[in-house]
């Protein structure tokens, strides 16, 4: 097999559509397990867990889970932690509008570039110390903040925290050392939702410490300085705690890894190649970014736009934007469940309209927030938005491992840097300009998702059709086999490195919803087992 | 679609809740019958040091008994036009219980016919920017019925700055590049002392 087993989005949960979502102890039969390895969870030949005991801490594959979601929910935190208490900060540093929203944009766009660093990172040195590395070197970026005077400090400041983002990837990348493939998905995809919380919780979190800072005796301009000290330990902490506890393997720590020399690498120019030719990935790098990118941003401007529109305390107007981020708990999985469902029915194309209509009604929801005159209804408003656009990041994710079997891995990097791309746009479209009110920018933004999720319907698989085409009739074009066999030349399928992709065409058949049975079979297709 | 129909549901649910279910008082209505002045240092105000001497009555071209609601007076320092430019969270509206132009309390007491004087050393949470001072007589029921201003319609004279605290202290950055340092130092050091041991366990 000329791809690494594990490698990120090599995941084949889900694929079939019949896999159970939350199979928290999915004990494949077909994944032989290691008898003789001596782990808490069951294990596979790579001593890779088979199973995600969700409850448990046990080394090193939980405990892995656990560091890991953990130092990303903390990164997260510190990126957002200036948003709640803006309206402190903008007094203190004499900021225009302007300045707020240039500052939301930079916090968003460092970690575009920091992400594709961070994938060089953990193959050189490992997961483990990629994520210390950061999260580590980071926290002095977060207690700069007790230097800020100026805008531009503020700004670079904030560009600067942002790059812990990043953390995402490593914390992916652990995963996959640690998981096995067939659940993968889920531990990744529960990892990075809970992660996303961080920018709910630092809602809650900031103006807390906040309060408590003043009522010791601090002056405003003070206090929200020092609060600042709290997401900066934050990361000491979780840095030292991934040094001391975690690992990169299962069975020990890089050096081991480095012996393993004889696993044949996939090139990189020509899963980049085919990643960027698919006209599907950049129709979902457009699209994650109105959802996950409007995620971001509303989370840098929720907390400002309550306290302002609705006169409430910082600490009230915390605790509502904070419920916005924290319902990444639910709703993403809830994303991904919805999508799977769907493709039991109607397969791909019942995929394709359950992401259409979860992101298009977050685009409707955001627009009435930002026509929402009373606090009730505007609180509606904003639960139902973030359960829509939330929910689309977990359907989209339920859509992406289709899109290519070869390159799965880049083209989840580029929706992801999509995702950065549209936050950082949105919110100089919309909150970086005095000509909207944040009211109205919300709703122009709501609008933005109605109108650039409709490319959805442009997404089209020969072999099961699209939003409103049904699959192709050819025998041959119209398989699974010749989709995903594409994306290798002749040379490469002479070699045999393509067994991979016709084994996964073979499980994807499932896409075809309740028709696989009717489904003709090619007439030159490869046998199963070659 | 049930998209259309469920917007145009919660739209008609929406306008029931945008109607304010009590008389908006509005600046307009207010007259200007308070004479306001606001002496100070004549130079750039320090917040936490410089103190203002602010000085409120009535104006004693207006007939007697033009004051006999007043009950209460509350000064206000509020923002000049200058710092409300790109700063949506201190505008000026007409809605009284809307309007952002003043956010900070100077003082705020009883109404006497005779002129009264109030030192107010200027707070620590007070922003920089350039302002005036205004004075709203209350009636009894709390609500504004008058106002004075130490300076024009326009908001154009008499107008003063303030520069704030900056909020840094050394102490605070002393202990921001200690917990900085220790980060860096105790990742390099958990990095070389396992690079030492993974050598010393190859040998």
């Amino acid at each position: 097999m000329a791809d690494i087993e594990g490698s990120p989005g090599s995941s084949m949960h889900g694929v079939t559509g019949r896999e159970p979502v939350l199979a928290f102890s999915v004990a494949s039969p077909i994944t032989p397990t290691d008898t003789t390895a001596k782990f808490a969870l069951p294990v596979d030949s790579e001593h890779k867990a088979t199973v995600f005991k969700l409850f448990s801490f046990a080394n090193p594959h939980m405990r892995t889970f656990h560091l890991s979601w953990i130092s990303f929910f903390t990164c997260f935190i510190s990126t957002f932690a200036a948003a709640p208490v803006v309206p402190i900060i903008r007094d203190n540093l004499n900021l225009t509008k302007q300045d707020i929203g240039n500052a939301g944009v930079a916090s968003v766009s460092g970690s575009i570039f920091s992400r594709l660093a961070m994938g060089a990172v953990c193959d050189l040195l490992g997961p483990r110390y990629g994520c210390a590395f950061l999260i580590m070197l980071s926290s002095p970026t977060v207690f700069c903040m007790s230097f800020v005077s100026t805008a531009g400090g503020y700004i670079a400041v904030r560009f600067m925290i942002g790059f812990s983002l990043a953390t995402f990837v490593s914390c992916q990348y652990w995963m996959s050392t640690m998981f096995n493939s067939k659940i993968i998905g889920l531990v990744n995809g529960t990892a990075a939702g809970w992660g996303n919380m961080g920018g709910g919780a630092t809602q809650l979190l900031m103006p807390l410490v906040y309060d408590i800072i003043r009522q010791a005796g601090a002056t405003p301009f003070t206090a929200w300085r020092i609060a600042f000290f709290i997401p900066g330990s934050f990361h000491i902490i979780m840095g030292i705690l991934v040094l001391t506890l975690g690992q990169d393997l299962p069975d020990g720590n890089l050096s081991t890894l480095q012996k393993k020399g004889d696993v044949a690498k996939d090139k990189f120019s020509k899963v980049l190649w085919y990643a960027v030719t698919n006209y599907r990935t950049w129709i979902f790098v457009l699209l994650y970014g109105y959802s996950m990118g409007v995620e971001l941003s509303t989370d840098n401007v929720v907390a400002e736009y309550f306290y302002d529109r609705f006169n409430l305390k910082l600490r009230t107007a915390g605790t509502i934007a904070a419920t916005f981020g924290m319902a990444n708990l639910l709703a993403r999985p809830f994303g991904g469940y919805a999508s799977d469902v769907a493709a039991r029915y109607f397969g791909m194309r019942g995929r394709l309209w359950v992401l259409w209509i979860l992101q298009t009604l977050g685009g409707v929801f955001c627009i009435w927030l930002g026509r929402a005159n009373s606090l009730p209804t505007a609180i509606l408003s904003m639960i139902l938005f973030s359960i829509g656009a939330q929910a689309a990041c977990g359907a989209t994710f339920g859509i992406i491992p289709f899109i290519s079997r070869r390159s799965l891995g880049i083209i989840s990097g580029l929706t992801g840097a999509g995702g950065n791309f549209g936050s950082g746009l949105t919110q100089l479209l919309f909150f970086s300009t005095t000509r909207f009110s944040t009211a109205e920018g919300l709703t122009w933004m709501g609008v933005m998702i109605v109108a650039y999720t409709l490319p959805v319907t442009l997404v089209h698989f020969p072999q099961w059709g699209s939003m409103f085409l049904p699959p192709s009739k050819d025998l041959v074009k119209g398989t699974e086999d010749h989709y995903y066999s594409s994306e290798w030349n002749e040379e490469e399928k002479q070699k045999g490195l393509h067994q991979g992709s016709l084994k996964f065409a073979e499980n994807s058949r499932s896409e075809r919803g309740r028709k696989i049975a009717s489904a003709p079979t090619p007439p030159n297709s490869t046998p199963v087992h070659a | 679609m049930a998209a259309p129909r469920l917007l145009l549901g919660f739209l008609v649910v929406l306008a029931c809740f945008s109607e304010t279910c009590f008389a908006a008082i509005s600046f307009s209505s207010l007259r200007r019958t308070l004479v306001v002045t606001a002496s100070h240092p004549q130079r750039l105000l320090k917040a936490g040091e410089d103190k203002i001497i602010v000085t409120w009555g009535l104006n004693q071209t207006f007939p007697a008994g033009t004051d006999s609601a007043y009950k209460t007076i509350k000064v206000q320092l509020c923002y000049a036009p200058i710092s409300q430019v790109d700063r949506a969270w201190r505008k000026t509206v007409d809605n009284l219980s809307k309007d952002k132009t003043c956010q900070f309390k100077i003082v705020k007491g009883p109404y006497t016919t005779t002129n009264q004087t109030s030192e107010w050393t200027i707070e620590r949470d007070v922003p920089t920017a350039t302002y005036f001072v205004r004075a709203y007589a209350l009636d009894a029921k709390d609500n504004e019925v008058a106002y004075g201003q130490n300076t024009d319609a326009k908001k154009t004279t008499n107008l003063f700055e303030i520069q704030a605290i900056t909020g840094r202290h050394v102490s605070l950055d002393i202990a921001s590049v200690c917990f900085s340092a220790f980060s860096i130092v105790a990742l390099m050091g958990f990095f070389l002392a396992e690079k030492r041991k993974g050598s010393k366990a190859q040998q």
